[in-house]
């Protein structure tokens, strides 16, 4: 009895001393997700969660172009419309079923119907032609399909056919999260973690890794993202060693921790970029093009930059909206970015009849980044005799107001990289902004109306030189936000990607 | 005292129900709609409407009040529109960080401000009661969350002798191992309510120090040290039990900026947040379960007055 009590006493101790286990990646997140049903929803940190989980039919390699991943291959009709998928072969679900072409139908045909992103392939049906053999029918060609299957963020994820029928509209519930990803669901509890648990039948994809693409190796037992709202409090949990990643550390924290050893700075590989919308459909600005001009006469980025940012290594004053080096990166029509010119500024004002009236700009003090931007805004529009008018507001308002064309004028939001203009807010019809020329509609039709890279890259460059003129939104500048991580925490990327991924990573 | 008692729980429950209805009608009447912070970027104006009519937000605000309220009297609270899951479960989630967190808060308030509150009164006027006082002043006026994140960088970061945040419930691997997670928090939280009581402490310990009976005691030769301990704290004390009350319930709901800072899963967080997402159940639910606790801690704290001083006639 007593060498059991002993016992019992040496076991409990050594569990006190290792919390949580050595096999356990426990992620700081910035807060709690939503539901984690990949296809409903574009929250990052979803994203981040759940695509170790849920895996798409193409997986973006480290150039950011689309591979095979639950797919072997594909073969496209002469006009484009007709997309046969090959599947890969003895796939296990998380249940232990085994993926077949009515499971990828169901999955996208119900992300077409209702995913967040559903609407961009105008996908008609997909139909299980064959055992591992899926035919897509678009509506129209499009140039992006490809990229449109591999981004997972609201994109159409692989479900068993029966959960993702029976969830149809509604997202799916946790206890029906099943996938086939190198991790499956564990447990998600209010306010404390979500935990994913290593799928042990896990059937890998066959090619090297590289990227997301290709193999994934999960060496954790478990993945833990632990909300850490405050961001001081990541930065000492990762210090101290009770987290091995934490992510979105501030600014300001930048030159503390760049140097420190107790810590390793993963800047991020996809800047995300503010932006400052222009409502299209009501409104001073809705028909006043020179009026529009005259504010993006009147904005010096640089300066915005500097005092929403700060840290010079962390902020770039670039108006294109894809990096050097990416696919679709093009400095058409960006001459007119950060021109910061009152005197211009003012003499277009006064030819676009402009006659003082208060310009509403509805900004959110949830993103202080977004409020610093624009009061900065504010100031040089004022120094051009353009009279804006701040409307703040918390972000779940800002949210409802931008929904009805008669509250505002502009709006500040921001946008993450993404692999594909495709997917940019500005180029869809519907977006808050509403902007819907026929140049644009032209433009656009060119754009989708393509597989072809060149053709696309061309229409993409005009688009931009587009939304230079006519400016439905002005681009601030690109942020690169920063994650930390523990110095033993080996992951398989050096930047961190627009969703960081675990797999193929040790400590 | 039984009437009394009757009396006080017919006022406590016309007050629940005022602020029910006051809970209901602010946070319906802030804009911002959950259905948008939910759907996010992409969503159509098609599946806004059908996710509305779903939650039962079309209703007119009274019928959504009427329904809220008769399933509220039932025990259910409604499901949170961001967990999917019944809101009780979701205040159960963080009942116990916050009680707990409250509880050992509550300890060192005693065991800090009370006995230092008696030593600053007896030597009132000398370098201790100033050294004292100066330091209550201190711990007073500096914020929560700054003390928090020295308390982290010095004893988690620096010296590693306690854990930097969150909190694993002392239910599972760990046991009460796990309470070590909440002494930081504790100490942040504790240091100016600590000061407060102490402040309390020695004012009106200094106040009865003034009665005649105290003058009359010490001429009768009774021993100081009973003088101090019978007659002027027990008297004294009344005045700091009645701010016991308020600063126990009052610690479950300003926890807030603690428990962000430390990363805690309790009420105090789940309720800013939600506010946040618009996430109406989860505001409702707390809020009220809160004001539930406010008063049933007034009324224990009016029923121990009779307890310390029976002069006290509870009609």
């Amino acid at each position: 009895m007593r060498l059991m009590k002993l016992i019992g006493g040496i076991a409990l101790a050594a569990l006190m001393a290792v919390p949580g286990s050595a096999q356990t990646l426990r992620y700081a997140t910035i807060g709690e997700p939503p539901s984690l049903d990949l296809q409903m929803g574009t929250a990052t940190l979803a994203s981040t969660i759940a695509q170790h989980m849920f895996e798409p039919l193409y997986a973006f390699d480290s150039s950011f172009a689309p591979q095979p991943y639950l797919v072997t291959g594909e073969t496209i009709s002469e006009d484009g419309k007709t997309i046969v998928l090959k599947l890969r072969e003895g796939v296990k679900f998380h249940n232990g079923e085994t993926m077949g072409a009515d499971d990828v139908a169901a999955s996208l045909n119900r992300w077409s119907e209702y995913g967040a992103r559903g609407k961009l392939l105008a996908l008609e049906k997909a139909e299980a032609t064959g055992e591992l053999e899926v035919t897509m029918t678009l509506a129209a060609r499009n140039g992006a399909w490809k990229s449109i299957l591999a981004y997972v963020n609201g994109g159409p994820v692989i479900y068993p056919a029966e959960i993702v029928t029976a969830a149809a509209g509604e997202p799916i519930a946790a206890e029906n999260y099943v996938g086939t990803g190198p991790y499956k669901f564990g447990e998600m509890r209010p306010n404390r973690y979500v935990e994913l648990v290593r799928f042990e039948d896990y059937t890998p994809n066959p090619g090297a890794s590289d990227g997301k693409a290709g193999k994934r190796v999960a060496n954790f037992d478990k993945l833990r993202f632990i909300p850490v709202p405050d961001v001081g409090t990541r930065v000492s949990g990762v210090q101290a060693g009770d987290y091995d990643y934490a992510e979105y550390i501030s600014g300001d924290l930048y030159g503390l921790v760049k140097d420190d050893p107790a810590v390793k700075v993963k800047i991020s590989a996809a800047p995300i970029f503010g932006l400052m919308f222009m409502n299209s459909k009501a409104g001073p600005l809705a028909d006043n093009t020179k009026l529009r001009q005259a504010i993006m006469a009147a904005l010096n980025m640089k300066q915005a930059l500097q005092v929403s940012v700060g840290e010079p290594e962390l902020y770039e004053a670039s108006g294109s909206y894809f990096p050097e080096g990416n696919v679709w990166y093009t400095d058409a029509g960006t001459e007119k970015y950060n021109q910061g010119n009152p005197e211009k500024a003012r003499a277009l004002a006064k030819e676009a009849g402009y006659d003082g009236k208060p310009i509403r700009l509805l900004v959110s003090t949830n993103y202080k980044w977004h409020f610093d931007n624009a009061s900065v805004f504010t100031r040089q529009l004022a120094d051009a005799g353009i009279n804006v008018q701040m409307v703040v507001v918390d972000w779940a308002t800002l949210l409802q107001l931008r929904a009805q064309p008669d509250q505002w004028d502009m709006f500040m939001t921001h946008h993450s990289s993404i692999p594909d203009p495709v997917l940019l807010t500005v180029l869809n019809d519907n977006y808050p902004g509403w902007w819907q020329t026929d140049e644009k509609h032209a433009l656009m039709e060119q754009f989708t109306g393509t597989s072809d890279l060149k053709t696309r890259q061309a229409a993409w460059e005009e688009l931009q030189a587009l939304i230079y003129e006519q400016l439905p939104v002005v681009k601030v500048g690109n942020n690169f936000s920063y994650d930390i991580a523990s110095p033993d925490l080996k992951t398989s990327w050096e930047n961190a990607p627009g969703f960081p991924h675990f797999w193929g990573a040790t400590k | 005292m039984g009437r009394y008692v009757i009396r006080r729980t017919g006022a406590a429950i016309a007050t629940l129900i005022a602020a029910s209805i006051v809970i209901f009608a602010f946070i319906h009447l802030i804009p911002g709609d959950p259905v948008y912070v939910m759907l996010g970027d992409g969503a159509t104006p098609d599946q806004v409407a059908a996710l509305r009519d779903k939650m039962g937000l079309d209703e007119p605000l009274v019928a959504q009040y009427l329904i809220w309220a008769g399933n509220a009297l039932q025990g259910d609270l409604g499901q949170s529109i961001f967990f999917e899951t019944p809101v009780t479960q979701v205040i159960l989630a963080g009942a116990e960080t916050s009680i707990l967190l409250a509880l050992i808060t509550m300890v060192w308030i005693i065991a800090f401000g009370v006995p230092v509150g008696i030593l600053a009164a007896i030597r009132q006027g000398t370098m201790i009661d100033q050294g004292l006082s100066g330091l209550a002043m201190l711990l007073a006026s500096v914020p929560t969350f700054w003390v928090g994140l020295y308390l982290i960088l010095i004893f988690a970061a620096g010296l590693g002798w306690l854990p930097s945040s969150g909190y694993p419930s002392i239910f599972e691997q760990g046991g009460l191992a796990n309470l070590s997670y909440l002494i930081l928090p504790s100490l942040a939280l504790a240091a100016p309510n600590a000061a407060l009581i102490l402040r309390l402490t020695r004012a009106s310990m200094l106040d009865v120090a003034r009665e005649d009976y105290v003058r009359t005691a010490r001429a009768k030769g009774i021993r100081p040290s009973r003088v101090v301990l019978r007659h002027i704290l027990r008297n004294a004390l009344l005045a700091v039990v009645s701010a016991f009350g308020f600063t126990f319930a009052a610690l479950i709901s300003e926890a807030v900026v603690t428990e962000t800072v430390f990363a805690l899963p309790g009420v105090g967080r789940t309720v800013v947040q939600s506010i946040m997402r618009r996430d109406y159940p989860v505001i409702q639910g707390v809020i009220l379960v809160i004001v539930c606790m406010f008063l049933v801690i007034n009324l224990i704290v009016d029923l121990s007055y009779r307890l310390l001083d029976p002069r006290v006639e509870l009609e």
